[in-house]
């Protein structure tokens, strides 16, 4: 948990999404569970309920639900970056399962580790940054034939 | 023939005390030495890692500050003002400005750094002749107080 020990990364939007349009970047999610387990009752719940209203409320993202599963209830969230994370709803209520779901809609699949600086910015000077020159008189910076000694 | 207590002559073994090593050593692969590879000797060094990285938050704080201050004092200096001059002059004309943002002004923007210099020389201007003048000249622009009512 150290500053080098860890991965970190600056902040940064995927291809400037937001700058021009806001393209979506969760593409898909799985819903694996089982029909019968007991820990796979809020995700039958989830499925049956409000599943319909999150896809009509995200039109962009794809659901798709295969119960069978003989493991632990999970959702599977894909992006467009490839990035693949498996979340656990075992014993989740229904209206937990849409919060954790929504959270996954609103993320992009950038890696969740420490931001280095809470801000970015690609201009940072409109000034125009400082150099040793800059308050300088410009008899310094100034060159060419008009400048002859007098 | 059926041998029930075959399950009891198994003892159970751990397994998994490669990935309970790897958990330490992956905070010290950037180390230098045989503590990047050796489990004994890397428990000790990430130990006191851990510990450096907790007690340096409170100094990366100062050593900012102090940055900052170093920043701001040679921008000034330029402009011929000192660094403590330069702060007590802004806070008087009611400019809050933390020292992170003057740093930054200093670097990127240095007009406006150099407007806020003369605005601190002006104000210190009109304090020497408030001191020190008959009370016949008008009181200073730069040294009205601005009252808000929140």
């Amino acid at each position: 948990m150290t500053g080098r020990g860890s991965p970190s990364r600056f902040l940064t939007a995927v291809l400037h999404n937001g700058v021009g349009r806001y393209v979506r970047q969760l593409q898909r999610l799985q819903f694996l569970f089982s029909p019968t387990a007991a820990d796979a009752r809020g995700a039958r719940q989830f499925v049956e309920e409000a599943a319909q209203d999150f896809a009509r409320q995200h039109p962009d993202v794809v659901l798709y639900v295969s119960p069978g599963s003989g493991t632990a209830p999970l959702v599977r969230a894909e992006y467009l970056n490839g990035t693949v994370r498996e979340e656990l709803i075992a014993s989740k209520t229904s209206e937990e399962i849409v919060q954790l779901v929504t959270k996954l809609a609103n993320q992009s699949g950038l890696d969740i580790i420490r931001i280095r600086k809470p801000f970015h910015t690609d201009n940072p000077s409109v000034q125009g940054q400082w150099h040793p020159l800059t308050n300088k008189p410009s008899i310094l910076t100034v060159q060419g034939p008009r400048l002859q000694p007098q | 023939m059926v041998v029930l207590s075959a399950a009891r002559w198994i003892r159970s073994r751990l397994t998994d005390r490669f990935w309970r090593k790897q958990e330490v050593l992956k905070y010290a692969r950037h180390f230098r030495g045989r503590k990047n590879r050796c489990y004994k000797l890397a428990v000790r060094s990430v130990r006191r890692a851990f510990v450096k990285s907790t007690k340096a938050r409170a100094e990366k704080k100062k050593f900012l500050r102090a940055l900052w201050i170093t920043r701001i004092g040679a921008a000034s200096l330029e402009h011929g003002l000192k660094y403590p001059v330069f702060i007590s002059n802004l806070v008087k004309s009611q400019v809050e400005l933390n020292r992170k943002v003057l740093a930054d002004l200093a670097i990127y923007e240095p007009k406006t750094f150099k407007s806020l210099a003369a605005l601190a020389q002006r104000r210190r201007q009109e304090g020497f002749l408030a001191a020190l003048g008959d009370g016949k000249e008008p009181e200073g622009i730069f040294s009205r107080i601005v009252r808000h009512h929140y």
